[in-house]
């Protein structure tokens, strides 16, 4: 040791929290805006992103342009203006399946680039880090929703509802991406590999897609597959949308339901995450 | 500053870190063996009243997976200490149990005056941690990577210590550059500086200098030695440059398949071995009796195609080795002087730079990882 020591007075910052339960709110908000300016900052992720639903209306929404609308409404179970009204609202909660994936992806990042050692020899919980990314993912697919209204309405599609119940729906969307993107980073906590999450979302995407009102109706469903439909939250989603800018009748029970597959998927992904989420 | 602990900054009693899953049985004998090594199985057969088939069974699996062998360390504040060892020797896992990082399966350690295992957000609030791979966020920019430590610190008013920092490193003028154009030099001292930021009492540097050129160390060490003498901060250094731990610390604990082999301050380790050594690599049928035969030559060993003698003088010793043996027969000769490298010599019988397998070659890597972000 030194003898005679010299220390040099620099301004002390002044640290917060000291008691044992070190709060997270700081904590979380570094790592949100980390997540958030990361994905701005990258135009090939956010053009991704917008293009990818962009052609699920162009393509899939023309596949019945020659179908004469009575019979496309009697298909349907619905009085519509066109296909592509029908879709808008199930597209849009399809695409918030897999967007867990690009939290996922910066998880497995940040571990394979010891980032994620940085974040947790600081006084972060590993719980911080996991709702942080879920809420991050969450915001990326939100971008979604106005390009994909403006591209509708592009195509020349009418939208009904007031402005509380479009509230209603982008805030169901959103608990409907932050539940997915929750059970999203749950499932791959604990792992490394760059494969993984595009794995998963294929497992967890197809089925869920399919199965549920987001594209077809359930009533043309075989009965086990309404029976996934009836318990998909994919379908809630969808219904309470469609019944928005379609009828302009909000049944506002469908947010509930999505409010609490929201908060389920939070409290078991935190859990999970606590326990689970690696650090290297 | 957050309270700073008087005394010892870090202490370690036990301390045992064994990788995989670890059964009831495996805790009984880590606990009966109390620091000794697990020789003798079946005095702890008969003391555990197990039998020995399963304690050999169970030493065999701890033994190989050993990575930190019931540590005892003791580090004062305001002190640099050194864990030197070969690459692979249980260094930068005892840094991740004393971090909080891993859990430890055996023993305890306080670090900064707290439990790591009761408070560990109380021990993260107090420690800095510079990495072995520099890592920093590479889309960031320096004050970027400052504002993110600060938020994960819980700082409020952080913005002139990071700026004096900065300059400090001679960071200020780049502060806005994304990190990612930085040179390895230069985000190593960012390393340093974020590790800084939030004033911690105990800094943990995992070989610090890892894939620098000479020039850039040497640099990188008057400000290891200057963080320690002009913040005060504790210092732990994990090396196997044995010039980097003689240069810089004022303890030394060599450390060899997870157990300390020796401690002390450098100059009482190197006081410690008295006699050279010489490294000698001859053709295939010179023998070990031959060699042995020289007088002057206290012991013989083998690593490799490498001949290792523990001579009592290299001087004297020389001229008899070239009178025993014909030129023609030496390929390459070496002469250890009293140094620490002999001293690890002595007590592991190898050198610390052949042991370990592969090194990794860090410089390969940064270039892998910047494209990678790219």
């Amino acid at each position: 040791m030194t003898g005679e020591t010299r220390y040099v007075t620099l301004p002390s910052p002044t640290a917060s929290g000291s008691r044992l339960g070190v709060p997270q709110g700081t904590q979380f908000g570094g790592l949100y805006a980390r997540e958030i300016l990361r994905t701005f900052r990258n135009p090939w992720v956010l053009v991704i992103t917008l293009v990818q639903p962009f052609m699920w209306l162009a393509f899939f929404g023309s596949s019945f342009a020659n179908v004469p609308l009575a019979e496309l409404e009697a298909l349907l179970h619905i009085k519509i203006q066109g296909y592509l009204q029908f879709l808008l609202p199930g597209t849009l909660s399809t695409s918030m399946l897999s967007i867990g994936m690009f939290g996922s992806m910066s998880t497995i990042q940040d571990k394979r680039f010891g980032y994620m050692k940085r974040i947790l020899l600081t006084p972060t919980s590993k719980a911080t880090v996991f709702l942080a990314k879920a809420l991050g993912s969450a915001t990326r697919g939100l971008v979604q929703i106005p390009v994909m209204v403006v591209a509708a309405l592009v195509f020349g599609v009418r939208f009904y509802g007031d402005p509380i119940m479009w509230a209603g729906w982008v805030l169901g969307l959103t608990l409907l991406g932050f539940g997915f993107s929750c059970l999203f980073l749950a499932v791959t906590a604990s792992s490394t590999d760059w494969q993984t999450p595009g794995v998963i979302s294929n497992f967890i995407t197809m089925p869920l897609m399919f199965a549920s009102n987001a594209l077809f109706p359930a009533a043309n469903f075989p009965k086990w597959m309404q029976y996934i439909a009836a318990w998909n939250p994919v379908s809630y989603s969808a219904l309470f949308g469609r019944g928005i800018i379609v009828q302009g009748v909000a049944d506002w029970t469908y947010l509930g339901y999505i409010a609490i597959f929201a908060a389920l998927m939070m409290v078991a992904g935190t859990l999970v995450a606590a326990r689970y989420l690696k650090v290297e | 500053m957050i309270d700073t602990p008087p005394g010892d900054a870090i202490v370690a009693h036990d301390l045992t870190k064994v990788y995989g899953s670890v059964d009831h049985v495996d805790r009984q004998i880590l606990t009966a063996m109390n620091g000794e090594a697990p020789r003798d199985g079946p005095a702890l057969a008969k003391r555990l009243a197990l039998s020995p088939s399963t304690v050999t069974q169970h030493l065999t699996r701890l033994g190989r997976s050993m990575a930190v062998d019931h540590v005892e360390m003791k580090v004062p504040s305001g002190g640099v200490f050194g864990l030197l060892g070969p690459n692979g020797a249980g260094k930068t896992t005892i840094i991740k149990l004393l971090t909080g990082l891993s859990d430890i399966t055996d023993g305890t350690a306080t670090v900064a005056g707290y439990d790591v295992q009761r408070y560990p957000m109380q021990v993260k609030q107090r420690i800095g941690w510079v990495a072995a791979e520099v890592i920093l966020d590479d889309d960031f920019s320096a004050w970027e990577n400052l504002w993110l430590q600060a938020k994960f610190q819980r700082l409020a008013d952080w913005k002139p210590r990071a700026e004096e920092l900065l300059k400090y490193f001679g960071l200020g003028d780049r502060r806005k550059d994304k990190v990612g154009t930085y040179s390895t030099g230069m985000r190593k001292k960012l390393e340093i500086a974020l590790a800084l930021l939030h004033q911690p009492s105990v800094i943990f540097m995992d070989e610090p200098t890892i894939g620098l050129d000479p020039s850039t160390r040497r640099m990188l060490w008057e400000f290891i030695t200057g963080v320690n003498q002009e913040f005060g901060t504790t210092i732990l250094l994990t090396s196997h440059y044995i010039e980097e731990a003689d240069a810089l610390c004022d303890h030394i604990s060599i450390i060899d398949h997870g157990r300390f082999v020796a401690s002390g301050t450098p100059s009482e380790l190197k006081s410690r071995v008295h006699e050279d050594f010489v490294e000698l690599e001859t053709v295939e049928t010179v023998t070990e009796a031959q060699l042995r035969a020289i007088p002057g030559v206290t012991e013989v060993r083998t690593q490799g195609k490498t001949w290792i003698l523990r001579v009592s003088s290299a001087e004297e010793v020389l001229p008899r080795l070239f009178a025993h043996l014909r030129t023609d027969e030496i390929k390459r000769i070496n002469v250890e002087k009293p140094s620490l490298e002999t001293v690890f010599l002595d007590l592991t019988g190898r050198k610390i730079d052949d042991v370990g397998g592969e090194v990794f070659d860090y410089r390969k890597f940064y270039s892998t990882v910047r494209r990678a972000r790219q």
